[in-house]
């Protein structure tokens, strides 16, 4: 039978998805053809995106579609011949976007519907969560985990089957435990986590109940980012799913094990991600992170042992269970097992989502997958773990997805976002867009974070804006480790990362804001001097015209001038001009 | 915190949720984000209603509401626009949008216009990044935005909350 | 409960299983700072200047919020430790914006602590004050009368009227303890056995003896003179200083000490350097600058062509100088007024000051400037003497060049300059000239000189290039200067002999202190009262006498002028744990971090305690106190990251009711943020009530 299903996450919705459905569905109603939905397909720059299926089968992937195309679609379906439908196909080199991943955590996003338990199961849901509870002793779970290696895909990379373990083993004080999934997903630049919960709901359930049981939790929580509210209606909905078919509650499979899950939504705050301050967050005070030690596995939230880890992390678990630890193992390299998403934007040909075994290079995600930089233009380096990560130069671009290889690197693997930059990206931009963001973000709790990321900040926007002293980069340099050693948690010891690791292979662009008042990328205004070149200009007067400030003199057919203390630097000159005869430097 | 404004809202609306959560550990921003859904934004009235309830005292609940970005202790402008500062935006070029906004507009983030039709906030990551750069205007994204597309969305919206005014 | 052993810093410390480094740390001596930590709340770990390097640790740690480990070693001094520790108190200075002291004691030179002695004076207490003045001012009788007083030109109550009248009330508070018949006289530390010789005894050699006994030492002070005050006695007419009613009472107290005074003495004359040296395990040289410099014009070697200070000099000592009925001045300082005033007193019918430059740029104090004019003084602006015309050996007549003022100089002051061609001429019976002094070193030849022929002295601990010979005053480094400057110089110069003598020299370092700038400040708030002014004889029966011109403040007007003061140095300056570790961390550039602030506000919280948010360094002290320890959470955090404030929910009506006012947040406050409104009787603290409301 035929039947359509719609990719409609956040972003595909953003695009326009919902309004293609709307416009297919009384089309195809006529005609008998169902219009389901799934969730995000990964091929976020293909948006809207439609699939034709044959039963179980995908015959045709179409792209880009628009409302208008509805009428067209619907006939097409109607008969026999899809070829009416070639122009909106996708072509080879995008299928190839997918084709070159290995899909775990996202192995059922974009193919079932995440707002149906059945459509779970049917694709082997709740398979793991039946296993572990028809006899699997907690310490067998966690020797599972163990053996595959899986680590905390939040960024830090740390062990999961040791975190379970410590949880399991510590001592409740009053028969609590929790198990709390983070999917306060806050790098700008990173949305795999959501994708997850949109697309496939049911798999962070079952990761999150096999977890449960592991450590022997009462109670999961799920702490959401506010951001996300349709993930919080297709969690709640699945949730309220789950629990109906026994996979939550009371005695869950007809086994012993009873745990029941909430949604508790976050509230705007990039520092909940880190585990202390989402247990003060969960417990409804301001997210200031706690000190270490305790640890959360020992006194968490309520003070009771509790284990967090994030989305990616948990949605790895059901197919571990089912395919087995060493199965899972035989992918990655040495240090680091198994696969990685990554949310591949910026200016990449391909951007969306990414799931790749470790080990993969660098160039193989952003130009093997993501097909290189858009219009032409040269790679200059990718963005790695967002405010906590770094820049990675293009000459190291066949560095490996690993743990250990990206921190090498001074960028850290991070949650997942990869955000690719050319050449008109500034640098010392980019390290004053992240450290605007931790000062925004920071608590305000320890000196350093507080005060620390401030002034790194207000040192980084003097130098785009031409006021870059000597010293400056010395200055930068003191500040960042001082910031490191000397913050309270995670969010404030990593700030300075994106300013380090540009410090380290951009330094010639600091040097050149600050010494020569140029910014080689031409992206920092203040910096820019337009020029009109006499020879070239024929008096169009089409610059003068478009000068919002009026800093353009000059009268009909003869070359114009800019008045430089009246230019505002915006650009429009250059861009109205026919005749090449506007520079910028 | 200051009652002083002589503010009064209709607090029998937030009751059910008082009764409902007040009582229940951690509850707090629950409640704060079920107030501000009832009432659009925390009155200063709402904030102290909700401490008398928890038992929390109002510094720790004007805490809590200022610590979030979430929670405004403003009414908004008809038309929030929620203009993302994610990354992929930021390299797209997010900044001639905020520029282009500023200037059709007349405020900055955290600003409402005088006719009480825009406020402008910054927000995290949409999540929306191969669209970028985004902005949302309730609950409705913009994606691919230049600073012209952008200047002609405000204008739409401004001319259709002039036609909801005279029908 | 087990013992456990660790290692901080290479010492070995014992502790009790589960206390954390600073405990122990505190416990064993090693003082390891914080600012966020208090016994009787949760540890918080917000400040981060506690932290330390354990070995094999890869991350350094908060040490109130670690547990020590049984056999662990920690640092608190390495290189990665002081960084990350200086860089907190970088941070915080740069968002802190207060001031530590008064601009008055900062602005003086000896860092007298004004402030703090007028509110002694406002509340009656004179010798209180004295005894607070004489930790840094031995002489106040006598430099209240002269001091051109510095303090007065940073007191911020210009801003609101006038700036308080500091020095009279000094002098004021000093002549009531003088004469009270039970003067302060400061407490003599055990004898020490050592030996100091001070060569000069002026306001520096006088200073350094004071201090110095103090301290224990076996002091004797030689002068050439055959009294002692130096310049004090011999510079200052006695018109304004009264020499034998004032200045010498002063100096018996310091005798009463057991200082010994030796007059008529002469190094080079009576006794070599060398030989003096060897008499004396410490050696003060504080012989001041006694030649007056030359006008280097023609006619300069005619009778009737004095020095400035040697006419002083000569009049004080009971000589009558003829200088004829007219005489002119050269020069606009204050010796120039000295001697212009003194003529006037000889009996000179036309007495003229002659400066090169105009009234606004006159060194002289304008109060001196005024007097004069009451007094007759006629004063000649832009001109200069180009030649003393003589007629038989004696001045008949100065001709003046007329000059201009061109472009400021290196210090600002605009440059007289030629007119050129244009004279006059004056006609004068003799010619002052009070343009300046220099240092007369004979009998000093082993002692380095600068290339001014200047006494060369270390800035931070004084000594020459001799070990056991220091150096203060006009006689060394920049040269002649007022009476305040060496007594500054002497004070810092006794402490590093002191430390010296004991044998480990401290070498004097000017401390680090927070500033506020006046622009930054709203003056509005004070009600204007204004500047008391001190009563004096009228011009006209003064000019007749050298009896003292001022009449003193009655003590009416002295209370409510010292009441005046708008108390700007921080109440908290000497328990403030911000900076006092902060000047042990050498925070010495808070500019490098400069940066946006915190606005700066002050607010009341109920009647009882007044919140400074520019001292604040949101520690959460104050906060966790009230919500932990006395369990009402009247304080909360609001906002976040830098902007976040803490803000009192007083405006809550009941609140009142609900403070318990124990003022515990205020005692926990590691700044002076907090401000308690009440003194210990319960009596409010009226600063705040000369306020506007």
């Amino acid at each position: 039978m035929r039947r359509i299903v719609i990719g409609e996450g956040s972003c595909g919705i953003a695009a326009g998805a919902a309004k293609v459905q709307s416009a297919l569905e009384p089309l195809l109603k006529e005609a008998g053809i169902p219009v389901g939905i799934t969730g995000c397909i990964g091929m976020c720059y293909l948006e809207p995106i439609v699939d034709i299926y044959e039963d179980k089968t995908l015959v045709r992937r179409l792209v880009r579609v628009s409302e208008a195309d509805a009428p067209a679609i619907a006939a097409a379906l109607a008969g026999e011949d899809l070829s009416a439908l070639d122009a909106l196909t996708i072509q080879p080199d995008d299928e190839a976007f997918l084709k070159k991943q290995t899909r775990i955590a996202l192995r059922n996003c974009g193919i079932v519907d995440p707002t149906d338990v059945i459509d779970y199961e049917a694709r082997g849901g709740y398979e793991g969560l039946k296993k572990v509870l028809s006899g699997m002793s907690q310490e067998e779970v966690i020797d599972v985990i163990k053996v595959s290696g899986l680590a905390g895909r939040g960024g830090a990379g740390f062990p999961t089957w040791f975190k379970w373990d410590a949880a399991r083993k510590s001592q409740s004080k009053n028969g609590s435990k929790y198990l709390i999934c983070n999917a306060d997903e806050g790098d700008p630049g990173a949305f795999m986590d959501r994708a997850v919960i949109e697309s496939d709901p049911h798999n962070l359930i079952e990761g999150m109940m096999i977890g449960a049981y592991a450590i022997g939790a009462t109670e999961a929580v799920v702490y959401v980012r506010a951001e996300y509210p349709l993930a919080i209606v297709r969690l709640e909905n699945a949730i309220e799913q789950a629990r109906a078919a026994g996979y939550l509650g009371r005695n869950i499979c007809g086994s012993d094990f009873s745990c029941d899950m909430r949604i508790k939504a976050g509230a705007g705050a990039f520092v909940c991600g880190e585990e202390t301050a989402l247990i003060e967050s969960l417990e409804g005070h301001r997210g200031m992170p706690r000190l270490k030690p305790p640890f959360p596995a020992q006194a968490g939230y309520w003070q009771e042992p509790s284990n967090i880890n994030n989305v990616e992390t948990y949605a790895n678990v059901p197919w571990i269970l089912t395919h087995g630890g060493e199965t899972y193992a035989q992918m990655g390299t040495e240090t680091s097992k198994g696969t990685k998403v990554f949310a591949l934007t910026g200016k990449v040909v391909r951007g969306g989502l990414v799931e790749v075994p470790m080990g993969m290079t660098l160039r193989d995600v952003i130009f093997g997958i993501g097909g290189g930089i858009r219009d032409g233009r040269k790679c200059k380096a990718v963005q790695m773990g967002g405010p906590s990560g770094g820049c990675i130069p293009y000459e190291m671009f066949d560095t490996v997805i690993d743990y250990k290889a990206l921190a090498a690197t001074g960028a850290i693997m991070g949650s997942g976002g990869m955000v690719v930059m050319d050449e008109t990206t500034c640098m010392v931009g980019m390290a004053k867009f992240f450290l605007d963001f931790t000062t925004k973000e920071s608590c305000g709790k320890c000196v350093h974070c507080r005060i620390g990321t401030k002034r790194l900040y207000e040192i980084l926007t003097r130098i785009t804006e031409g006021n870059g002293r000597e010293g400056d980069i010395e200055l930068l340099e003191e500040l960042c480790v001082a910031v490191k050693d000397g913050a309270l948690c995670g969010l404030g010891q990593t700030a300075p990362n994106p300013v380090l690791t540009t410090l380290r292979y951009f330094r010639d662009e600091y040097v050149a804001h600050i010494e020569k008042k140029k910014c080689p990328s031409l992206e920092c205004a203040a910096l820019l001097r337009y020029e009109i070149h006499a020879d070239k200009c024929i008096g169009c007067t089409m610059c003068a015209r478009n000068c919002p400030a009026k800093a353009i003199d000059g009268t009909v057919k003869k070359p114009h001038v800019i008045r430089q203390a009246d230019c505002i630097r915006c650009g429009q000159c250059l861009a109205s001009c026919r005749f090449g005869a506007i520079t910028v430097e | 915190m200051c009652q002083c404004s002589q503010q009064k809202s209709d607090l029998s609306l937030l009751a059910p949720v008082l009764e409902k959560y007040a009582a229940v550990p951690g509850s707090l921003i629950t409640i704060l984000q079920k107030a501000q859904d009832i009432y659009g934004y925390l009155p200063t009235d709402v904030l102290y209603a909700v401490a008398e309830a928890t038992g929390d005292s109002p510094a720790k609940v004007l805490g809590v509401a200022t610590f979030y970005t979430q929670f405004r202790l403003q009414p908004v402008g008809k038309y929030l626009i929620m203009q993302c500062q994610g990354t992929a935006c930021h390299v797209n070029g997010s900044e001639r949008i905020s520029k282009a906004i500023t200037e059709e507009l007349g405020i900055r983030d955290g600003e409402t216009t005088a006719d009480g039709l825009f406020t402008l906030k910054d927000v995290a990551c949409l999540g929306c990044c191969s669209l970028s750069p985004v902005m949302m205007i309730n609950g409705e994204t913009y994606g691919t935005l230049t600073p012209e597309k952008t200047v002609k969305i405000l204008r739409s919206l401004k001319e259709q909350a002039g036609k909801e005014a005279q029908g | 409960m087990s013992e456990i052993r660790i290692t901080i810093d290479g010492r070995e410390c014992i502790g009790q299983s589960g206390e954390t480094v600073l405990t122990i740390a505190k416990r064993n001596g090693i003082d390891i700072p914080t600012l966020c930590f208090d016994e009787r709340v949760k540890i918080y770990g917000a400040c981060g200047v506690c932290l330390v390097e354990g070995e094999g640790m890869p991350k350094l740690m908060r040490s109130c919020a670690t547990e020590a480990r049984d056999g662990a070693v920690y640092h608190t001094d390495t290189e990665r430790v002081k960084r990350a520790r200086r860089i907190a108190f970088e941070l915080l200075m740069s968002d802190h914006e207060g001031d530590c002291l008064g601009p008055c004691k900062l602005n003086c030179p000896a860092g007298t602590d004004c402030q703090a002695y007028l509110k002694q004076i406002a509340q009656g207490n004179d010798t209180e004050a004295v005894k607070i003045i004489k930790d840094h001012l031995p002489l106040p009788a006598s430099i209240g009368r002269v001091c051109p007083h510095p303090c007065e030109k940073a007191c911020r109550r210009q801003y609101v009227d006038e700036p308080i009248s500091i020095a009279f009330l000094k002098y004021f508070a000093a002549d009531n303890d003088l004469f009270s018949g039970n003067k302060f006289m400061p407490e003599i530390a055990p004898e020490t056995g050592k030996k100091i010789g001070i060569i000069g005894g002026g306001p520096g050699g006088l200073t350094a003896a004071y201090f110095l006994r103090k301290k224990g030492h076996e002091v004797t002070v030689y002068d050439q003179m055959p009294y002692f005050g130096g310049m004090l006695r011999y510079g200052i007419p006695e018109y304004r200083l009264p020499k034998d009613g004032i200045l010498q009472k002063e100096i018996d107290s310091i005798a009463e000490m057991g200082v010994k005074f030796v007059p008529n003495y002469k190094i080079g004359r009576d006794e070599s350097l060398e030989d003096f040296r060897a008499r004396h395990d410490a050696t003060v040289v504080a012989i001041g600058a006694w030649t007056s410099s030359a006008m280097r014009c023609p006619g300069e070697d005619l009778k009737g062509v004095f020095g400035g200070i040697h006419f002083l000099r000569e009049v004080i000592e009971g000589g009558r100088p003829a200088i004829g009925k007219r005489v002119a001045i050269v020069g606009g300082g204050n010796t120039a007024m000295d001697a212009c005033r003194t003529a006037v007193r000889l009996g000179a019918e036309k007495v003229y000051v002659i400066y090169r430059r105009t009234e606004a740029e006159m060194p002289a104090e304008k109060i001196e400037i005024a007097e004069a004019r009451e007094e007759g003084v006629e004063f000649k602006f832009l001109c200069n003497p180009a030649q003393i015309v003589g007629e038989n050996g004696r001045v008949k007549e100065v001709k003046l060049q007329i000059m201009q003022l061109g472009e400021p100089d290196a210090s600002g002051r605009r440059s007289p300059v030629p007119v050129e061609g244009a004279f006059e001429t004056l006609q004068v019976d003799s010619v002052i000239a009070a343009i300046g002094q220099y240092v007369d070193a004979a009998g000093f030849e082993a002692i380095e000189k600068n290339r001014r022929g200047v006494i060369a002295a270390d800035e931070h601990t004084f000594r020459t290039n001799l070990p056991d010979v220091f150096a203060v005053g006009d006689a060394t480094n920049k040269g002649a200067d007022i009476a305040i400057a060496a007594i500054g110089e002497a004070g810092k110069a006794a402490d590093v002999i002191d430390s010296f003598l004991r044998g480990a020299e401290v070498p004097y370092v000017k401390p680090f202190v927070s500033e506020r700038k006046p622009e930054d400040i709203d003056f509005t708030v004070w009600e204007s009262y204004p500047r008391a002014q001190m009563p004096a004889r009228p011009g006209e029966e003064r000019r007749c006498d050298f009896a003292e011109v001022n009449k003193g403040f009655d003590e009416e007007t002295a209370r409510r002028e010292a009441a005046r003061c708008l108390e700007c140095g921080c109440h908290d300056y000497k328990d403030c744990l911000l900076i006092r570790y902060a000047q042990r961390e050498q925070v010495l550039d808070v500019k490098r971090l400069a940066g946006e602030k915190h606005p700066n506000y002050t607010e009341e919280r109920l009647v009882v305690i007044e919140r400074n948010q520019g001292k604040c360094v949101t520690c959460n002290l104050c906060v966790r106190v009230c919500d932990e320890e006395v369990g009402i959470g009247l304080l909360g955090l609001v906002g976040r990251g830098f902007t976040t404030v803490i803000k009192p929910e007083f405006n809550t009506p009941g609140a009142t009711d609900v403070c318990r006012t124990c003022l515990k947040c205020a005692q926990a406050c590691p700044t002076g943020a907090l401000r308690i409104l009440f003194d210990q009787n319960g009596v409010r603290i009226p600063v705040s009530a000369k306020k506007r409301a």
